[in-house]
């Protein structure tokens, strides 16, 4: 047994000891921090309680932000999902120029998300970018892009689906790839239609993949940041202000440190609850057998 | 397949296909502009509608007005091959431990050391930053490569663990046993019987990383000063109260043009149909 | 596990940390090198235009002195690296990456200059001087940040303060610079906001009698906010000045991570700054009070929000960027903010060159008094010295003597009639010898929009009822905070008063967090500027 001991150790201990060493300082000094003033004009580590935690749940900025989020990181994965399921399908088979399509559907994910987000701030610039000048000439009058919290809103969604679309269109089009092509013989011995094989072969055998594709991207989604930050920078006032980009102005922009520090570690209990309800509301949804650890006792 | 299905199918499929190229297509157009061309109003056509000219292009390679490129390409180049390299071969080591073996230290076991790795996806980035400046500053490492790579390894190891834990489940437990069979030590198991099996998983795995790492910006932003600027900081110093499209948009199109040939390259795996077991 | 076994393990992540440690090397402390022979004769002709096309052609003589190409040249700083911060490109940051590669190539130093966008600056100067860090040598940043700068900057040697350049900096602006009566940052940019107005629409014959005919109304450089909001409602929305696209009456700097809280004071001003009330605008300076929620503040910002109307689309988003090209590029026939919009209209591509001009910014018929609480019917003015860019040098940097004289280099008498020129630089006018209509007539402007702008400006100067930046510790807060409630109140989320109410909120649990005693020892400063004593 104490062979053994020794090789699963050697296996786990190099990356797990590396990630605790640099990840636990970081912590470690955000937990502290957040019972601290420190800001920008008394950087020091003193102790103020609790007070830091009872501003956060009288914050309704920081509340607003996280109800924001429903719509910002659940809406558009949503979306990106049932564009990215019907994209996969439709290059999945029987369709030219295939390749061409899948590098295309995968180029925006590559995208560095600050950057592009400039790219698309040219675009729906109100006066002097295109979107608002095709509209024009289809005769539909400016849309206020950044000046009103609807469309502004709208804007962010839009950039956030066109970078993201190409991660769910690729692990569906790798799940759809990969599926056994039993199934598919049988429903067609048995004459099922498109619509039919879809609903009772395809659907259900792309749940486990459908499941996890969706909690990664609600993971990345819900730090979205650098978008805001770039394309409307959480305005009009504060409309479009995700949690992420609120952490940024309080902790970065405004050096309130300490303040900070409750927000996020606020915001990353919040989210650890969060998101393993909709894993489980997921999994029962997609009718998805509990997925079990797969390691074996030897 | 009827004939109305097959156009219903290819108009969505050039529709998005629009969708993806059309920033593209702005910034291209933009890139050749010039104050003159923007100010007033959108233009499209080339010579026709505005005069091309290539200032945004050499502003980016040493022109004085902007900022230049090459060395900020070259740093974002080593820091994301470096941090993607440690990322994997640590990334893979564990999670080859987490799908083989069982651990349980207290109440801890591979389901939570797995959301250990995951969970550090959850956290903003912005919130990382300021204890990450006095960890460097105390190890001297502050606007330095390996500082950043440090850094960077934080972001993509729980990626790599996750991707690759997955696909090391994947693979049968036999192809351990019959090397072990063959005189392999565990270790020697997983390097001559595990690895070769496994380039699929690490294609998506690198993948990852190099997307994550390459566009990453707050922390290479804020950990940085004069000596070591990324792509991505390159691009944003453009971003002024004037702002320079035409410089801007050659930079951000030159930025990403490694990565377009990682999508070509991903692709390739892809309809070899070696990549879709990763993801099961 | 063995303690063999464990030490294996830590092995790696250790190792990786080793080998990163020996990465880095220690900087070798400054060494002066004997001069070497100057590259420029006394007198020579300076010209930006080998650097390229986006250049102007103009040439210009090195004024002789301890500033200029010939003296700099003579310094030989090969084997040293000079690190700079400044702002984004082109705003500062491009006059600073090309005075870097010209003093490169005349010292042989080596200059790493770094461009930041504007949100960003403050923290990425001040965490490494908190922290101790030697990250910067120099640093370009708005001056109202010198409060938190001050502690962390090296006071102005004698020999630069005496030299010819520095000498004949306005008053204003040497002030503006010094702190607790030294000077810490090194004057290279004037800034004020200032009205500019399309002369071709508003001195227009046909355009006059249409508003006579319409408002009973002289059509004129509008004297009052009040007078502003008529004018631009009356043109807004037209294409007046012929060139076929509908023109807008006002654009206005109104993006919240922008500076819609310096074009937002610049609006509160005239209904702030009483001129018999002493002690303060933003706060009462006696007890720290807020006064960012009294009457006047509000009256401008519910003004502001009217403006809305006026905006071109997009408008209640403008960045600087925008607003000079909505100005400059002939959209909007009112603006005000810094020079750069009327630089840029005044550049040689302009299609709106000398049809422009400048004035003092709009007053007010009244003024609210907050010592009796009512507003005085009195016709008043009050010229905003709004912040602009300046330099620093950091008590860390490895040879100050270097910094200091790229600095001066940067702003010799050559260099900035050049820089003065080219409207994305945002460098203006900041010495007496600035202040010369014939300077800018060598420039091709016409006499009128020359006179007119330097009698602006310098009225400015002569002004007693003047509205400077509130510099103190945590500015950046402050204005942060003012720059929430102004966009919240524009977007329709609140209303101007409880915007600011909650503004005057924020800003007293501000002062608290960095120290009542220290903001208002501060703050005596500028009130001191405000009110002449």
């Amino acid at each position: 047994m104490d062979g053994l001991r020794r090789h699963k150790s050697m296996f786990l201990l190099p990356g797990l000891l590396t990630l605790l060493l640099i990840i636990v300082f970081p912590l470690l000094f955000t937990i502290r921090v957040s019972f601290s003033g420190w800001n920008v004009s008394n950087p020091e580590m003193d102790f103020v309680g609790g007070a830091n935690y009872v501003k956060v749940l009288q914050d309704s900025r920081f509340w607003a932000a996280n109800l924001r989020l429903v719509l910002l990181a659940g809406g558009t994965v949503l979306i990106q999902y049932l564009i990215g399921f019907g994209l996969a399908l439709l290059v999945w088979r029987n369709v030219r120029a295939r390749r061409l399509w899948r590098v295309l559907f995968l180029v925006p994910m590559m995208t560095t998300p600050v950057v592009m987000a400039a790219v698309w701030q040219m675009i729906f610039h109100e006066s002097l970018g295109p979107v608002n000048d095709m509209l024009a000439k289809l005769g539909i009058a400016p849309v206020h892009w950044f000046t009103e919290a609807g469309p502004a809103l709208a804007a962010l969604m839009t950039v956030e689906i066109w970078q993201w679309t190409p991660f769910m269109f690729l692990l569906m089009l790798a799940g759809l790839l990969s599926l056994p092509k039993e199934p598919f013989l049988a429903a067609a011995i048995d004459g099922a239609g498109a619509w039919r094989t879809f609903w009772k072969v395809t659907f259900p055998l792309m749940a486990p993949v459908s499941v996890s594709a969706i909690i990664i991207r609600l993971i990345e989604a819900s730090k979205l940041s650098d978008t805001v930050y770039v394309l409307t920078s959480g305005g009009p006032g504060s409309a479009t202000e995700s949690p992420g980009y609120y952490l940024y102005l309080r902790g970065l922009k405004e050096q309130q440190t300490g303040y900070a520090g409750s927000l996020s570690l606020t915001y990353l209990v919040l989210m650890v609850i969060t998101l393993t309800i909709v894993a489980a509301l997921l999994a029962r949804a997609f009718k998805v057998p509990r997925q079990s650890s797969k390691a074996k006792e030897q | 397949m009827s004939r109305l299905y097959a156009t219903f199918k290819y108009t969505l499929i050039s529709v998005w296909a629009g969708f993806v190229v059309g920033p593209f297509m702005w910034a291209v157009l933009t890139s050749f502009k010039d104050a003159n061309g923007v100010q007033g109003g959108a233009t499209y056509l080339p010579w026709v509608q505005y005069e091309p000219t290539l200032t945004g292009w050499q502003n980016i390679f040493g022109g004085a007005g902007g900022v230049d490129v090459v060395r900020p390409f070259l740093n974002s180049a080593v820091i994301t091959l470096v941090a993607s390299i440690i990322s994997l071969a640590l990334g893979a080591l564990a999670a080859y431990g987490l799908s083989r073996y069982r651990f349980k230290i207290g109440f801890i076991a591979n389901s939570d050391i797995i959301f250990f790795f995951v969970s550090q996806r959850i956290m903003p980035p912005v919130v990382l930053v300021v204890p990450f400046f006095f960890l460097l500053q105390w190890a001297n490492l502050l606007d330095t490569i390996p500082g950043l790579v440090i850094v960077t390894v934080a972001l993509l190891l729980p990626i790599a663990v996750w991707v690759m834990v997955d696909f090391f489940n994947g693979i049968p437990r036999q192809i351990d046993e019959m090397a072990m069979l063959d005189g392999c030590g565990p270790f020697g198991a997983f390097v001559r019987a595990i690895l070769p099996n496994s380039v699929p998983g690490l294609t998506v795995a690198a993948m990852f990383c190099a997307v994550f790492g390459w566009n990453d910006f707050f922390f290479a932003f804020r950990l940085t000063f004069t000596e070591i600027q990324t792509l991505p900081q390159a691009v944003v110093a453009l971003n002024s109260s004037i702002p320079p499209w035409w410089t801007l948009s050659a930079a951000a199109l030159f930025g990403m043009s490694p990565l377009i040939l990682l999508a070509v390259w991903v692709e390739r795996y892809l309809s070899k149909g070696s990549l879709p077991g990763v993801i099961r | 596990m063995n303690r063999k076994q464990l030490t294996k393990s830590l092995a790696v992540p250790v190792a990786v940390l080793a080998i990163t440690v020996a990465g880095c090397s220690g900087s070798s402390g400054p060494e002066q090198k004997p001069d070497k022979p100057a590259l420029f004769k006394p007198g020579s002709e300076i010209s930006y235009a080998k650097y390229g096309k986006d250049y102007p052609t103009t040439k210009v003589k090195d004024v002789p002195g301890p500033c200029s190409y010939e003296s700099i040249s003579r310094k030989d700083y090969s084997g040293q690296t000079l690190k700079i911060i400044s702002h984004a490109v082109p705003v500062i940051g491009e006059p600073t990456q090309l005075h870097a590669r010209q003093f490169e190539e005349i010292t042989g130093a080596k200059v790493e200059v770094v461009n930041v966008p504007f949100g960003e600056l403050h923290q990425k100067i001040l965490t490494p001087l908190q922290a101790g860090q030697p990250a910067y040598d120099v640093m370009f940043y708005p001056s109202l940040w010198i409060g938190d700068m001050a502690p962390y900057l090296v006071p102005v040697p004698k020999e630069y303060l005496d030299a010819p350049g520095m000498k004949d900096v306005t008053k204003a602006y040497l002030g503006v610079a010094t702190w607790n009566g030294k000077v810490v940052q090194y004057p290279v940019d004037g800034d004020r906001h200032y009205l500019k107005i399309r002369t071709d629409v508003l001195a227009d014959r046909k355009h006059q009698a249409a508003y006579l005919a319409a408002t009973g109304k002289q059509l004129r450089a509008p004297q009052t906010w009040a007078e502003y909001q008529e004018i631009a409602s009356f043109f807004g929305g037209k294409d007046v000045d012929g060139d076929g696209k509908p023109n807008f009456g006002s654009a206005e700097v109104t993006k919240r991570d922008d500076l819609v809280f310096s074009a937002f004071i610049s609006r509160a001003a005239p209904y702030v700054k009483h001129p018999d009330v002493t002690g303060g605008v933003f706060f009462d300076v006696t007890t720290m009070q807020p006064l960012i929620n009294t009457p006047g503040f509000v009256r401008a910002l519910e003004d502001m929000v009217k403006a809305k109307s006026t905006w071109p689309a997009g408008g209640a988003n403008f960045g600087l960027g925008d607003e000079i090209f909505s100005f400059g590029g002939g959209q909007a026939l009112m603006s005000y903010s810094w020079d750069d919009a009327f630089i840029q209209a005044q550049q040689t591509d302009s299609r709106i060159r000398n049809r422009v001009a400048a004035a003092p910014l709009p007053g007010s018929a009244e003024v609210y008094n907050r010592n009796t609480r009512t507003w005085d019917k009195i016709q008043n003015q009050a010229p905003y010295f709004t912040w602009g860019w300046t330099s620093a040098v950091a008590k860390t940097a490895r040879n100050q003597k270097m910094a200091f004289d790229y600095l001066c280099f940067f702003s010799n008498e050559a260099n900035t009639a050049l820089d003065l020129t080219i409207g994305r630089f945002g460098v203006n006018p900041y010495r007496n010898a600035h202040f010369d209509p014939g300077f800018w007539q060598a420039q091709g402007w016409s006499k009128d929009v020359a006179t007119a702008y330097v009698n602006t400006l310098s009225g400015m100067e002569k002004s007693t009822n003047r509205v400077f930046d509130l510099r103190v510790p945590g500015v950046n807060e402050y204005m942060s905070s003012l720059a929430n409630g102004v966009a919240a109140a524009l977007a329709g989320q609140q209303t101007p008063q409880q915007a600011l109410d909650a503004v005057a909120k924020e800003w007293t649990e501000i002062t608290d967090r960095v120290g009542k005693d220290r903001v208002q020892e501060a703050y005596r400063n500028v009130v001191a500027l405000e009110d002449n004593s």
